[in-house]
């Protein structure tokens, strides 16, 4: 029996991930075309929109063909190409920045240097070959119309009591990441279990006891909530919440008060990329004050030094946040056999021991 | 002339820069050695480091091997900043647990299989640092060593042997410059011995050939010692030169003057005299050629040799013309000195001035005046001049300059020394010859005589 449900749930997700994969939007030249960039990324194509198209204006002859893939494909689509000795387009962007930092680390990327990359912080610049253009907190959702105030946490341990008073109105409207599809929710996951071991264990077991909804990619958690059929979502880009936020869903971001994850996306320019010079004026343009400013207006919402997007309600607290900087130690998160336990840990508390 | 060669000076720097530019590229090697040692030795504890807690978090559990990799091993290694990691832990059968199943373990570790260790190699084309331990499992369920390899590329290693390098560098270059610049101010301060014995002998007086005695460094006695040989080997050859001069003047002298009265005594045979007129006539050339000769070597020799004195010149001239003047002369010849009624004192060598005025006036006698004949003597700012005037129509000009010199332009009966001897002795005190006209007056050679003539 239980087999067979988590059977169910890898087909779910599985298909979620068919239905998106290797997803191909052409945003052809605004001039005659003289070249073409291809974007492979495991972002929102609605996030990126903006920064194309205002990239585009610098680089009128240049046609942008973005292709969308979730995290986890990305990097197997990475690894493969790069196996043999080919680049998969010409920048690679990623929420999941532990892969990225794993493809460098394996001789998979092409460094940039240029006065845009020597002005990016250390945290957002690994060996000029990863780079974080992006600082993206990681938020706890609810539907505001369908929760009530004194139901909203503010942090962690307010979540773990929420359900577990509220067993009955929470149980199976509660949605996260499914770390096993998801690159960035296991990076999640797994910064959650380094920063505090019993809070993270108490979390996963009130998560699974609750018959927590896990989902590929946060569009669909959000997506869900917004609808009403998830009441609130745990680590979810606070970026994407605040997009629809702002697109005029009914949705509450909390940055959680105990600790904050803050994530800065990662891009990356593929050993051997086939427009190189293309591929190294995108990458400057996302680290450039104009693309920053652009993505903080109109594509991510957050600053880099943490400060609130205009109308924000709950905001970062001094001291909250824990950047996942840009470097090797990401590797850990990569190791495979650490990988395969901590899932494994993740599968049984979330999916198979509360299944009934 | 002697080739020139570079200086002391050059020789001594160039052979100092070669050596300091040869112990700078040595001692650069050797910065660079250490620089790399020691980027090795700080580095390698960074990456033993996280090898050892690699090896710490193997475990056991239900007899299976767990090995996870800890986030601050990787945070250790991430301390070195750009460079690349790889690492992968084998079960004591050979399997790979975790990590790039690529990477090559060191085989034959034999007993000490879980001492740390750290070698150089290379993982997919990129040079790395690989250190190597080995955790002993003891479990009842699992026995054996499991092995933790961990490679870093080397990076941080080559940037900071290079900086280091680099430092070490800027300082041996400095030290070397320094050096040089110490070594061109102490050769420079040995050599000044040199400079200041040249000087002295340059300064020397040339009528001085006593021995040089200059306090001298012991390197520079033998060149003093072989000066002073030169000096008195000189001055024997020249008390020689002068005995010899004044033995040849007596010798050549007396037989001529013999020779003379003997055609003297012959002429008044009326039959040959024509032909004895002849041969007096070529004995008088001789005799006066001898003369000259004589004239001019004790002009030569003793120009800036024999200390000036103080020489009235009126009376000096009035003794050249009444030796130069023969009482016996076949023509009328009006001779008068015309000079200042002050004595006109100058410091000079009396017998070559004397000399020179005789030839002067011999040369005028002979060549020039038909009937007058005028020395005259007049001070000048800086000395005297002595001027023999005749009535004759002089030396052309053309020929003026050639004149002067010995042998080079001898008039019909004449031995081409007369004005040369008067041009030399002029110049040892200082002054020189000059022609004035012909004119209206008749044609003037001037000497001229510095005051402080010496020489």
């Amino acid at each position: 029996m239980r087999r067979a449900l988590l059977g169910v749930a890898l087909a779910l997700a599985a298909t979620g991930m068919g239905a998106r994969a290797a997803e191909t939007t052409r945003y052809p030249a605004l001039g005659a075309e003289r070249g073409a960039l291809a974007i492979h990324a495991a972002t929102d194509r609605e996030a990126m929109d903006p920064l194309i198209r205002d990239f585009q204006t610098l680089y009128p002859a240049l046609r942008v063909d973005f292709v969308e893939y979730v995290t986890t494909e990305l990097f197997d689509a990475a690894v493969a190409a790069c196996a043999e000795g080919r680049g998969l387009g010409d920048v690679l962007l990623s929420s999941s920045v532990d892969q990225l930092v794993k493809l460098a680390n394996d001789g998979c990327a092409q460094p940039r240097r240029s006065p845009e990359t020597a002005a990016a912080p250390g945290w957002a610049n690994w060996r000029d070959e990863v780079f974080g253009f992006t600082y993206e907190p990681v938020a706890i959702v609810y539907n505001r119309s369908l929760v009530p105030p004194q139901d909203r946490p503010r942090s962690r341990l307010d979540l773990i009591d929420l359900l577990r008073l509220k067993p009955e109105t929470y149980r199976g409207r509660v949605g996260t990441y499914d770390i096993r599809v998801s690159g960035v929710g296991f990076l999640f996951a797994f910064h959650d279990a380094r920063q505090t071991a019993s809070t993270y264990g108490r979390l996963l077991e009130s998560l699974g006891r609750a018959q927590a909804v896990v989902r590929c990619c946060t569009g669909e958690i959000l997506d869900a909530i917004e609808s009403g059929r998830l009441l609130i979502g745990y680590n979810l880009l606070a970026s994407y919440a605040w997009a629809r936020v702002r697109a005029g869903a009914d949705l509450g971001v909390v940055l959680p008060s105990d600790y904050t994850l803050a994530l800065s996306r990662g891009a990356m320019i593929p050993a051997n990329p086939a427009n190189p010079a293309a591929a190294g004026a995108f990458l400057d343009y996302l680290l450039s004050p104009q693309g920053r400013a652009v993505a903080a207006e109109e594509a991510f919402f957050f600053r880099t030094d943490g400060a609130a997007p205009e109308g924000g309600d709950p905001m970062l607290r001094e001291g909250s946040a824990r950047l996942i900087g840009i470097g090797p130690a990401l590797l850990a998160v990569q190791d495979s056999a650490q990988r395969d336990r901590f899932v494994a840990e993740w599968s049984r508390t979330m999916v198979e021991m509360w299944t009934p | 002339m002697a080739r020139a060669e570079a200086s002391l000076f050059t020789r001594l720097i160039a052979l100092v820069a070669l050596v300091l530019a040869l112990g700078a590229a040595a001692l650069v090697t050797a910065a660079w050695r250490y620089g790399r040692d020691a980027a090795d030795v700080a580095y390698d504890r960074l990456l033993l480091g996280a090898a050892l807690q690699m090896a710490e978090a193997v475990t056991v559990e239900n007899g299976r091997i767990i090995a996870e990799p800890p986030v601050s091993a990787f945070e250790l290694l991430a301390l070195s900043g750009r460079d690349r990691i790889f690492y992968r832990i084998v079960d004591p059968s050979g399997r790979t647990i975790t990590g790039y199943e690529d990477l090559a373990v060191a085989s034959g570790r034999g007993l000490a299989s879980d001492a740390p260790a750290t070698r150089d190699g290379r993982f997919r084309g990129a040079p790395v640092r690989l250190a190597e331990t080995g955790r002993v499992l003891a479990d009842e369920t699992a026995r054996g060593v499991v092995t933790v390899v961990v490679a870093q590329t080397t990076e941080s290693r080559v940037a900071l042997a290079q900086e280091l390098t680099l430092r070490a560098a800027a300082l041996i270059l400095t030290m070397s410059g320094l050096a040089l610049a110490g070594v061109a101010v102490a050769i420079r301060f040995a050599l000044r011995p040199v400079d200041r014995i040249g000087a002295a002998l340059r300064e020397r007086d040339p009528r001085d050939l006593a021995p040089v005695d200059f306090a001298a460094p012991r390197e520079l006695r033998p060149f003093l010692a072989a000066t002073n040989a030169f000096i008195g080997r000189l001055q024997t050859r020249m008390e020689m030169m002068e005995r010899f001069v004044a033995d040849a003047a007596h010798q050549i002298r007396t037989p001529l003057a013999a020779l003379t009265a003997q055609i003297d005594l012959a002429a008044r045979r009326p039959e040959d005299a024509d032909r004895l007129e002849r041969a007096r006539a070529r004995a008088g050339e001789l005799s006066r050629l001898v003369g000259q000769l004589l004239s001019d070597a004790t002009v030569s020799h003793r120009a800036g040799t024999v200390p000036l004195t103080p020489v009235d010149l009126g009376d000096l001239l009035r003794r050249a013309m009444r030796e130069a003047i023969p009482e016996t002369l076949e023509r009328d010849l009006l001779a008068t000195f015309e000079g200042p009624a002050e004595p006109v004192t100058v410091e000079a060598d009396p017998i070559s001035l004397k000399e020179a005025a005789k030839n002067l006036i011999d040369n005028a006698l002979r060549h020039g005046a038909p009937g007058r004949l005028t020395i005259r003597l007049r001070r000048t700012a800086d000395g005297a001049e002595i001027e023999v005037e005749d009535d004759g129509t002089g030396i052309p000009p053309e020929r003026r300059a050639l004149a002067l010199r010995r042998f080079a332009a001898p008039s019909p009966g004449g031995s081409g020394l007369g004005l040369s001897i008067a041009a030399r002795a002029a110049a040892a005190h200082g002054g020189g010859l000059d022609f004035r006209g012909p004119d209206a007056n008749g044609f003037a050679v001037i000497l001229r005589v510095a005051q402080g003539s010496a020489a």
